[in-house]
């Protein structure tokens, strides 16, 4: 009996350490999957330093791999138990949350004073702002699809960085003939595959024939521009543009970067994240051989081609409505996106989506990623994220589909019209 | 009165069990069901009912009926690969018992079995890389280019590739099973037979294999209904694709309930999948009982 006893006080003691310690201490959960790089420690060292300065408050961080996210913030939102702190890309499946009542108006915290018209670039609040109201403080990295290319390969073959959509098909031709990939491909993941669509489309037509097709204000997904952009894509395919197998190779464990490592490719199609996986994984290819390229232009096409596909703001942070201390999680917030954190965030080679930003960095690289994005007339948000989630899942499984040339350009056109006029009720 | 104390007696042991298993695994049964007929994000309060359109939407859902299809491709081959294996592996070990080296042979058979199916599975990941992985360029190495394939990119190829490894992982599980099965027969059995003249593979033949029938027959249905819910690996190796090529019941459940927020008709997959598998294994219980009996 007095063991049990023992056992109890035992168990009572290291379940309620809290309640046993003398000071009531506030605790804050934070969820991110900056997991690559220095992204951990990026958000650790912003939590210490606010600790420091509020010692009566403990914030737990934990980091998680990108796709297992998805699925386990849901899970504890169905289940009641979300942390206070959580992650999205903004967009439609931010909005279902919203809808859910599961997210704080954050509008409130983000006028006072001004911050947010003081702090972030206008175009980052767009994709947490619904009904005219703010769920979420743009933090990461202002992130838009460029392609990488390895510029000792060039010069080995002497090619110049297309400009144009012919030119790019004789560039890849060249690297082809001389045994080298031209684009390097990891589409388990779906979403990677997507770039090349939604850039076509763009570049073919414009962003307001996605526009009108997604918001159902006339459009369509059967929009000729779908299917050309399609069948480009096809074209590319069967001349041997991407690494073979690129279906069943996994972006978030790394094999796609595996082939710009080897030599074996000379491109990749990417977010501008890359740069700091490229920093952290390989500093001697960084510093030597990679050059950005915008995505090129497509003869005959109507869209503007200084357009970029993307977000200005990449990882947005919520607050969940369940969360005991929204204040002190909002002051938390403001710690990860201070001038230190925005410092310690360029430094490891990310662009954070605030005022001036651009002034700060001197690092070649970002700097053209930062000057694409300032020039640019439009930036078309990933569709996977800018679509409610249901039809974010069709448009990638039908890019898997259209990639591993499963189905016609007018089939994948179809099928993703056919999703959307089901999910309004058409 | 001897009898009704028994009667309760029994009761009370089982009530903690039942206790358990109501709330762990009967109540979220009968709770998939009821979902079935809502439409569900999974996050919103509100539930709509919908009836029976998630269930008519599954009777013509194509990817649905190819997913269970690739089911029982998946326990064709786990039974016709792992058990003869298992066993095989089983009558190795018993044989060689004696000898120092089976017994390090046991612990590199049983390794698969320590590892977890995600470990496993990212290892394979890497293992069929086309370019970078061991399968490919071995093949190379020995002259077998046309063999080459993108092994898990590849629509064709993607299931059976899968299988293998799931094949490699569960083996050593029978092989302990089965072996455990063949050391619980009497020794003096098989001295009579080798007495009367048989021979080690007519005694495997005509006295162990009959004797470890029960074994054998638990072996399959534990196959069988692992196979029908099979998850993990295939989740981690290609998430059902390409295009769907290595889709299972259980992976496009869990496509539906979480990242397409359509928790309601993920429901009606989970409960067709239980129906399905009830059915099969069901059916199976009672061949293989028939057939036990007739031996």
């Amino acid at each position: 009996m007095r063991k049990v006893f023992i056992l109890v006080l035992v168990a009572a003691m290291l379940i309620g350490g809290g309640v046993v310690s003398a000071r009531q201490e506030k605790s804050i959960t934070m969820w991110h999957i900056q997991n690559t790089g220095d992204g951990p420690e990026l958000l650790q060292q912003a939590a210490d330093r606010y600790m420091a300065d509020n010692p009566d408050v403990s914030v737990e961080v934990v980091p998680m791999q990108n796709d297992p996210y998805k699925t386990r913030i849901r899970t504890a939102m169905g289940a009641g138990d979300a942390p206070c702190i959580f992650l999205s890309w903004g967009g439609g499946p931010l909005y279902e949350y919203v809808k859910a009542d599961q997210v704080l108006d954050l509008t409130d915290y983000m006028n006072a004073d001004d911050y947010a018209a003081n702090r972030f670039v206008p175009a980052s609040l767009s994709n947490v702002t619904f009904d005219g109201k703010i769920y979420g403080v743009p933090v990461e990295n202002t992130s838009v699809a460029v392609i990488f290319y390895n510029k000792a390969i060039f010069e080995q073959y002497g090619l110049e960085p297309p400009a144009t959509w012919d030119e790019l098909l004789a560039v890849s031709q060249t690297l082809i003939d001389n045994g080298v990939t031209p684009f390097s491909l990891a589409n388990k993941t779906k979403w990677t595959s997507s770039m090349y669509y939604m850039y076509l489309v763009d570049r073919i037509a414009g962003p307001e024939v996605f526009a009108s097709a997604a918001n159902r204000t006339g459009g369509s997904f059967e929009d000729p521009a779908f299917v050309q952009a399609g069948q480009m894509i096809q074209d590319l395919v069967n001349m041997g543009a991407f690494n073979e197998g690129f279906n069943g190779l996994d972006y978030d464990t790394g094999q796609g970067r595996m082939l710009i490592y080897a030599n074996q490719a000379a491109m990749e199609l990417m977010g501008s994240w890359e740069i700091g996986n490229f920093l952290s994984e390989n500093e001697a290819f960084y510093a030597e051989d990679l050059g950005i390229i915008p995505f090129p232009a497509v003869e005959g096409g109507v869209g503007d081609p200084s357009n970029v596909v993307g977000t200005v703001g990449d990882n947005y942070y919520s607050i969940s409505p369940t969360c005991e201390y929204p204040d002190e999680a909002f002051e938390l917030l403001q710690y990860v996106i201070d001038d230190e954190s925005v410092a310690a965030r360029i430094e490891s080679g990310r662009v954070p989506p605030v005022k001036g930003v651009a002034d700060l960095i001197e690092e070649p690289i970002l700097k053209q990623i930062v000057e694409l994005v300032e020039n640019a007339n439009s930036v078309q948000l990933w569709y996977d994220q800018y679509l409610p989630p249901e039809l974010g899942e069709v448009h990638k499984d039908t890019m898997q589909a259209l990639f591993g040339l499963d189905i016609t350009p007018e089939e994948a056109a179809q099928q993703q019209e056919a999703a959307v006029a089901e999910y309004y009720g058409e | 009165m001897a009898a009704r104390e028994t009667t309760w007696t029994i009761i009370l042991f089982l009530l903690p069990t039942l206790v358990f298993l109501s709330i762990f695994v009967i109540w979220p049964i009968v709770s998939s069901f009821r979902l079935s007929f809502f439409e569900w994000d999974g996050i919103n309060p509100v539930k709509d009912p919908v009836g029976l359109d998630n269930w008519s939407r599954l009777i013509h859902d194509g990817i649905f009926w190819k997913a269970f299809r690739n089911n029982l491709t998946v326990v064709t081959l786990s039974l016709a690969v792992q058990m003869p294996i298992g066993m095989g592996l089983a009558i190795l070990l018993e044989q060689g018992e004696k000898l120092f080296i089976f017994k390090i042979f046991k612990t590199v058979y049983f390794f698969p079995m320590l590892m977890s199916s995600v470990a496993i599975g990212i290892l394979f990941k890497y293992v069929y890389d086309p370019i970078f992985g061991i399968i490919n360029p071995a093949l190379e190495a020995v002259g077998l280019e046309a063999w080459t394939r993108s092994w898990l990119g590849d629509t064709g190829v993607a299931l059976y590739a899968v299988i293998a490894v799931i094949c490699w992982q569960y083996i050593p599980f029978y092989m302990i099973l089965f072996l455990a099965a063949l050391r619980g027969i009497p020794e003096d059995l098989r001295d009579a037979a080798l007495m009367d003249g048989a021979t080690e593979p007519r005694y495997y033949r005509s006295i162990a294999l009959p004797l470890v029938q029960g074994t054998l027959r638990t072996a399959m249905i534990l196959s069988l209904i692992g196979s029908l819910k099979y998850f993990d690996l295939i989740w981690v190796m290609t998430e059902g694709g390409p295009s769907n090529a290595s889709e299972l019941m259980a992976t496009y459940m869990y496509k539906k309930a979480f990242p397409s927020f359509e928790m309601g008709y993920g429901s009606a997959v989970a409960s067709a999948m239980f129906i399905i598998v009830m059915v099969i294994a069901l059916v199976m219980q009672s061949l293989t009982s028939r057939f036990e009996t007739e031996v």
